[in-house]
C-alpha cells in the first residue's frame, strides 16, 4: 500500500473536540487497532496486529487514519 | 488467558478486594506453571495501609510523607543469604515464557509483566532508579520494555545509548507491599528508591548484587523473581496496545527491545501481577501520590491536614483538606498541587467534609462553589498524555483548581458567615440507630 492509504484528520479549533488517537487497519485480518504518534513517525518499526499477530510495515497497512 | 483479570473485574464490580492466589496457572503453551500467580495484593486501601503499619488508610498521606522523608539506607547481603537467588537460570534455561504473565485486556497483543520493577542506573553518577514498567514477553529470550518517555529509567537508557552501549536493566517482581509502596515514592533525578523503601519498612532493605551486573545494579534479596539483561541500543519494536491505568487501552508505541541474560527466583516463587487500570494498580501509586502532594503543599500551606487521590479519578484528581486556612492559603495550596505532574483537577475542602466519600465531595461542590470566583484553570502544564481528552499532538494539558471551602469567620471566635449544616441532635441519631438495629429487615424490599 502507498501513503495514499493514510487519511489525515486535522485537529479542529482549540475549542472543538477532535480526539487524539490514530488507527491502523491490518492488511491480513482487516482488524483495526490504535497507534501512537511516535511509532507512526518511525516507518522503520513494523506495526503488530494484536488481533492476528501479523507484523507489517506502515506502508503495507490497509489503512491508517491519522488524527492531528 | 484473560480469566484472571476477568476475575478481578468481577470482584471489583461486587466491591470486594481480596488478595487472589492462582495455584496452577496455565502458560501460553498450554502447560501448567509451578509458579503461583498473586494479584489484587494492593487493591484494598485498608490492606495497603495495614502493610505500612497505618491503622486507618485515611491518614496515610502525612504518615507516608513522614516515613519516606526519613530514609534508611539499604544493606547488602551475600547471594547465600538472598532467597531470590535460590534458583539461577542462565543461557537457554533463562526462559521468559516459563513466567505465568497474564494477557489482561482485549487489545493487549500478548502476555505482559505488569508488576516488574525496572532498575537501571545513571551511567554518569552510578545512582540507581526503580519504576514499574510494562514488558511484553515476545519469546523465551526477548521482550519489549516500555519506559515512559518522561521517566528516569528512560533518561538512563538514553544516556547509555548515547555512549554507544546497551542499557543494563534488571526487573524484579514480588515483595512485601510496603517495599512495593517505597518504589512508588516520587523522587528527583538521580535518586535511589532503596532508602525510601527502608523508611517505609522501618529497617534497611536487603539488597544483593545482580548476577549479570554485580553491585552496579542491586536487587532486593527477598524479591520473588528477577530478570536481568539489556535494553539493546537503538532497537525498537512495536509494543501494545496496552490497557492502561486510565481505564483505556493505550496506543501501540515503538519500545526498546530487552534481551535476557539471566533469571533468578525463589524455590517456590510467586508471580505478582497488577491488574492494570484496576484499584489493584491504582491504590499503591495513588497513596504514594497522596504523600508526595502532602509534602509539596504542606510547605506552602500549613493549614493542610490531609490529601486524598481517589481511584475514581485514576491519577488525575486530588482532594485536599484544610483546617482554619489563612487568607489566600487555599489558593496557594491549589496552585502548588496543580504543579504535580499527573494531577489535572484539585479540590480544596473544609475539615467537616469526608474526602473519602464522593457524595460528601459533591455536596461541597454543590453548595460552596461559585465557579467563576472559586475556580481557576491553567493551560500548558505537564501531565499525562495518556488522557484521552488531550488534544492530538499536545505535549501539555489544561488543569483546574477548585476552592470548595467556606469563608473564614470575620473575627476569631465568630461563626462562619454561612448557614450551618442541617443536623439532628446526636442523642436522637443514637436512638434511631438503636431502633433500627433491633429490626429484622431481611424481608424488606430492596428497590
Amino acid at each position: 500500500m502507498s501513503k495514499s492509504n493514510i487519511e489525515h484528520i486535522p485537529a479542529g479549533a482549540s475549542w472543538e473536540k477532535s480526539g487524539n488517537t490514530s488507527w491502523t487497519q491490518c492488511p491480513s485480518c482487516k482488524g483495526w487497532f490504535h497507534v501512537g504518534p511516535g511509532i507512526l513517525n518511525r516507518p522503520e518499526v513494523k506495526l503488530h496486529c494484536p488481533h492476528c499477530s501479523s507484523d507489517f510495515a506502515q506502508a503495507d497497512a490497509a489503512r491508517i487514519i491519522k488524527v492531528g | 488467558m484473560h480469566e484472571i483479570t476477568a476475575l478481578q473485574y468481577a470482584l471489583e464490580k461486587q466491591g470486594r478486594r481480596p488478595i487472589v492466589v492462582i495455584d496452577k496457572p496455565v502458560l501460553a503453551n498450554g502447560k501448567i506453571s509451578d509458579i503461583q500467580v498473586v494479584c489484587n495484593l494492593t487493591a484494598s486501601r485498608a490492606l495497603v495501609a495495614r502493610a505500612l503499619g497505618i491503622n486507618d488508610h485515611r491518614s496515610a498521606a502525612p504518615i507516608y510523607a513522614k516515613k519516606t522523608g526519613n530514609p534508611i539506607a539499604p544493606k547488602i547481603v551475600s547471594a547465600q543469604d538472598a532467597p531470590v537467588q535460590e534458583i539461577v537460570l542462565e543461557g537457554d534455561k533463562a526462559d521468559l515464557t516459563l513466567i505465568p504473565a497474564l494477557k489482561q485486556h482485549s487489545y493487549d497483543p500478548g502476555a505482559y509483566l505488569t508488576a516488574a520493577h525496572a532498575t537501571t542506573y545513571d551511567p554518569d553518577t552510578g545512582v540507581d532508579n526503580t519504576a514499574i514498567q510494562r514488558c511484553w514477553i515476545k519469546s523465551p529470550s526477548k521482550m519489549s520494555y516500555y519506559p515512559y518517555p518522561a521517566s528516569h529509567n528512560n533518561r538512563n537508557m538514553r544516556k547509555f545509548w548515547a555512549k554507544g552501549q546497551d542499557c543494563p536493566v534488571v526487573f524484579w517482581i514480588g515483595h512485601h507491599p510496603a517495599v512495593l509502596m517505597g518504589t512508588q515514592a516520587k523522587l528527583g533525578y538521580p535518586e535511589s528508591h532503596w532508602s525510601a523503601c527502608g523508611g517505609l519498612i522501618g529497617e534497611p532493605l536487603r539488597l544483593v548484587p545482580s548476577r549479570t551486573f554485580g553491585e552496579k545494579i542491586m536487587v532486593p534479596a527477598d524479591a520473588e523473581i528477577v530478570i536481568e539483561g539489556y535494553a539493546l541500543k537503538d532497537q525498537l519494536e512495536a509494543d501494545g496496545p496496552f490497557g492502561e491505568y486510565t481505564g483505556y487501552s493505550g496506543p501501540q508505541v515503538a519500545a526498546p527491545v530487552f534481551k535476557v541474560t539471566c533469571i533468578t527466583m525463589r524455590k517456590h516463587a510467586l508471580y505478582h501481577d497488577y491488574g492494570s487500570g484496576l484499584t489493584d494498580m491504582l491504590v499503591p501509586d495513588n497513596m504514594a501520590m497522596e504523600g508526595k502532594v502532602y509534602s509539596i503543599v504542606k510547605a506552602v500551606a500549613p493549614a493542610l491536614t490531609n490529601v486524598h487521590v481517589p481511584a475514581q479519578g485514576r491519577r488525575f484528581h486530588a482532594y485536599m483538606q484544610f483546617s482554619k486556612p489563612g487568607p489566600g492559603e487555599v489558593r496557594d495550596a491549589l496552585a502548588a498541587a496543580l504543579a504535580y505532574r499527573r494531577l489535572k483537577m484539585v479540590i480544596a475542602v473544609d475539615d467537616d467534609i469526608d474526602m473519602f466519600d464522593d457524595s460528601e465531595m459533591m455536596f461541597a461542590l454543590a453548595t460552596r462553589v461559585q465557579w467563576s470566583r472559586d475556580s481557576f484553570t491553567i493551560d500548558g502544564m505537564s501531565g499525562s498524555l495518556l488522557d484521552p481528552s488531550t488534544a492530538a499532538g499536545a505535549k501539555t494539558l489544561s488543569k483546574i483548581a477548585i476552592d470548595a471551602t467556606f469563608p473564614l469567620p470575620p473575627f476569631p471566635g465568630a461563626p462562619s458567615p454561612v448557614p450551618p449544616r442541617s443536623t439532628v441532635p446526636e442523642a436522637s441519631m443514637a436512638a434511631a440507630a438503636k431502633l433500627l438495629n433491633g429490626i429484622d429487615m431481611s424481608e424488606w424490599p430492596t428497590l
